[in-house]
């Protein structure tokens, strides 16, 4: 055999965890049963593989060989879902005895899953149940209804079949699943490279009032697309993922350009909570600074909604 | 809801003095009294007209809240059920031949009215019990001074019909009437008129529109939705800001509604009732007394700590809805009274509003 081959089916078979060495063994079936069976895998790593290499050796592995055992790690390094499943049941059913758990594959690499939630002494209440999208491919997880007392026991349920670290909640909140998908995996701004698009003056609309002075008419124009351009930079050419609001907890001193010795000694905050609603958000602000509502930039605090993927946020001075 | 009633003897009289005083007037009644009472009633009313020297349609300056001493007389436990509702506010021209020995009488005649609107079959709500009870009752205390008129409270009950059960009733609809500090009113009407210039509704528009119907077939008076726009919203948060209190039961909150198209955008702005104060005690400078200075500073104060960090320019934004641990009130016409310490205050300025609309 030649030497690159045995080195690369070393370094890939040294890449295998070792809980899932003999499944990968097996689904290889380059090494027979019996050969398998020689082997002690209950011995350091290193000499377990030293041991697997030589039996390659023996046997006359060729790159081809190789190569498939390749992609047969590939496959399971990629998702398994039977075990995300079992081990995702098997959790919650060993914290809380009654809990029915259903699952649901779909395209995309998502599966669905239903959780009806009861007690040790009480049945799962069918009406109330919780769902939840979890994305094989992507470390993330979209779940519905707001949890209070199940919220940990499902983290960990998920941290752990999806053989994750950790599990950390994002501030992020919306009705649209679609939406929370655009925002979170950024497929909103597919067109992005478009937004330096050279439009000439004369095909925008801008009203004019043909009355008027037409210095102010030359002022009006430049500031209208300086706030038009200045809109576009911000949030693009392209429609905005849907969001319902967002919400501000602001603590931060009061400093007034009116008059400067209104709350000048004070040394404490102004405790705000300020929310944001609406059917399309991002939409709404889009149009308040070509309103005359809001100036052009507008605030970073709202621009930054899609890239941060948060629409929960603390303020506090620096 | 009432703008295609039926034009109430206030309003009528107005409009004949317009024409000519020889051709003879088209009134519901042909007794000469009527005519007298009428002209004299209106030579006040144009007499109040002309002392008011500008057009402002609010004073410069109020007085701030504070418990008056009518209050002491006020059964508390009978104005606890005032408070934490929401009512819907009208303005109401003054009632004429009203009398408070009447009570009863009233009662059994609009019970009778409600029933037979019911039976025609206007209004009527499936499953709904015809067996109800209204009361008329006066609500003692409910006043600014001694020459405001006692107010009284309407109920309408609904009467268990199972002998089993407690006899419990259950109320299906509120609503009272109330004059507090209405002495610019009060002067120019003479005295077959009882002037309740303010109506607060809770319970269904359906049954709202019976009573008011009753009512102004019965007292020849017109009620109005009375609205709250943006300005006197302002008011009314600084001034319930200004009003002293020993602990906070609410927070102090705002609502703008922005006009953007196409898509509708609500900002609610909270702040804690502490630092609303804090900020209110840096504004305010005469004692006792809240200026229009004042309110707008105060506003202004509070838009320019939001454009700050969203750049938004709130003051272009419509006003829709205050809140305070004193009271919340919504442009529609909404209230909501939370403390009995200022109940007087609050109706005090809702009842010059409401005298404003009238006038």
């Amino acid at each position: 055999m030649d030497e690159t081959v045995a080195e690369f089916i070393k370094r890939t078979i040294l890449k295998i965890p070792m809980n899932e060495l003999i499944t990968i063994l097996k689904a290889w079936d380059f090494l027979s049963e019996n050969q398998l069976q020689t082997i002690n895998f209950r011995q350091r790593k290193e000499s377990v593989v030293q041991h697997l290499v030589w039996l390659c050796e023996e046997k006359q592995a060729s790159v081809n060989d190789a190569a498939l055992l390749d992609i047969i790690c590939e496959d399971v390094d990629l998702f398994d879902m039977k075990q995300f499943k079992n081990s995702f049941k098997k959790i919650l059913q060993r914290a809380l005895k009654n809990v029915t758990v259903s699952f649901r594959e779909t395209e995309e690499n998502a599966v669905w899953i239903r959780i009806a939630w009861g007690t040790q002494y009480t049945k799962p209440n069918q009406y109330k149940p919780t769902y939840v999208v979890y994305y094989s491919q992507t470390p993330y997880a979209f779940t519905s209804s707001r949890l209070r007392r199940n919220a940990p026991l499902l983290g960990q349920a998920l941290t752990v079949a999806s053989k994750h670290h950790q599990i950390v909640k994002m501030d992020l909140r919306s009705r649209y699943l679609d939406s929370l998908k655009a925002i979170v995996f950024k497929q909103y701004n597919q067109i992005f490279e478009s937004h330096n698009s050279t439009t000439p003056l004369q095909e925008r609309n801008l009203g004019l009032d043909v009355n008027m002075d037409s210095r102010i008419i030359h002022e009006n124009i430049v500031e209208k697309e300086r706030v038009q351009q200045i809109t576009q930079e911000t949030f693009g050419d392209y429609p905005q993922p849907q969001l319902e609001f967002a919400q501000y907890k602001l603590e931060t001193k009061f400093k007034s350009d009116l008059n400067g010795s209104i709350l000048a000694e004070r040394e404490e905050p102004l405790r705000c909570l300020i929310k944001f609603s609406s059917p399309h958000l991002l939409e709404a602000l889009k149009s308040l600074a070509p309103a005359g509502i809001a100036d052009a930039p507008l605030s970073p605090l709202l621009t930054c909604i899609p890239n941060k993927r948060m629409n929960y946020f603390k303020i506090r001075d620096k | 809801m009432y703008r295609n009633g039926v034009q109430g003897r206030y309003k009528q009289t107005m409009d004949s003095y317009d024409a000519s005083e020889s051709t003879p007037r088209q009134s519901t009644s042909s007794r000469p009294e009527d005519y007298f009472i009428g002209a004299t009633f209106l030579q006040k009313r144009l007499e109040s007209v002309r002392k008011q020297t500008s057009f402002v349609p609010t004073p410069p300056r109020r007085k701030i809240p504070h418990c008056s001493l009518l209050q002491e007389d006020v059964d508390l436990q009978k104005v606890a059920f005032l408070l934490h509702k929401q009512w819907t506010l009208y303005s109401l021209t003054p009632l004429y031949k009203f009398s408070y020995s009447n009570l009863k009488e009233y009662s059994r005649l609009l019970n009778a009215f409600i029933v037979a609107e019911k039976q025609k079959g206007l209004a009527v709500e499936v499953g709904e019990d015809f067996n109800i009870k209204v009361i008329f009752s006066t609500l003692l205390g409910i006043k600014g001074t001694q020459r405001d008129p006692e107010a009284f409270l309407v109920q309408i009950l609904s009467k268990s019909q199972l002998p089993s059960e407690n006899r419990e009733s259950k109320v299906l609809w509120t609503g009272w009437f109330c004059c507090i500090f209405g002495d610019s009113l009060l002067e120019t009407v003479s005295e077959d008129f009882t002037c309740l210039p303010l109506f607060l509704a809770n319970g269904t528009e359906s049954n709202t529109a019976i009573i008011g119907t009753w009512f102004q077939k019965t007292f020849d008076c017109y009620f109005s939705p009375l609205a709250i726009n943006a300005f006197n919203l302002s008011w009314m948060a600084a001034m319930w800001t200004a009003c002293k209190m020993d602990h906070y039961v609410a927070t102090t909150e705002f609502l703008w509604s922005v006009p953007c198209s196409p898509q509708s955008l609500d900002i609610s702005y909270a702040i804690h009732p502490e630092d609303a104060k804090a900020l209110w005690d840096s504004v305010h400078k005469t004692p006792g007394e809240v200026t229009q200075e004042e309110v707008d500073l105060f506003m202004d104060c509070l838009y320019s700590h939001f454009h700050r960090h969203f750049k938004i320019h709130l003051s272009a934004t419509r006003l829709v809805r205050v809140s305070t641990s004193v009271a919340s009130a919504h442009t529609d016409g909404k209230i909501k009274i939370l403390c009995h310490k200022y109940l007087i205050g609050v109706l005090a300025y809702l009842t010059e509003l409401a005298i404003f609309q009238i006038e």
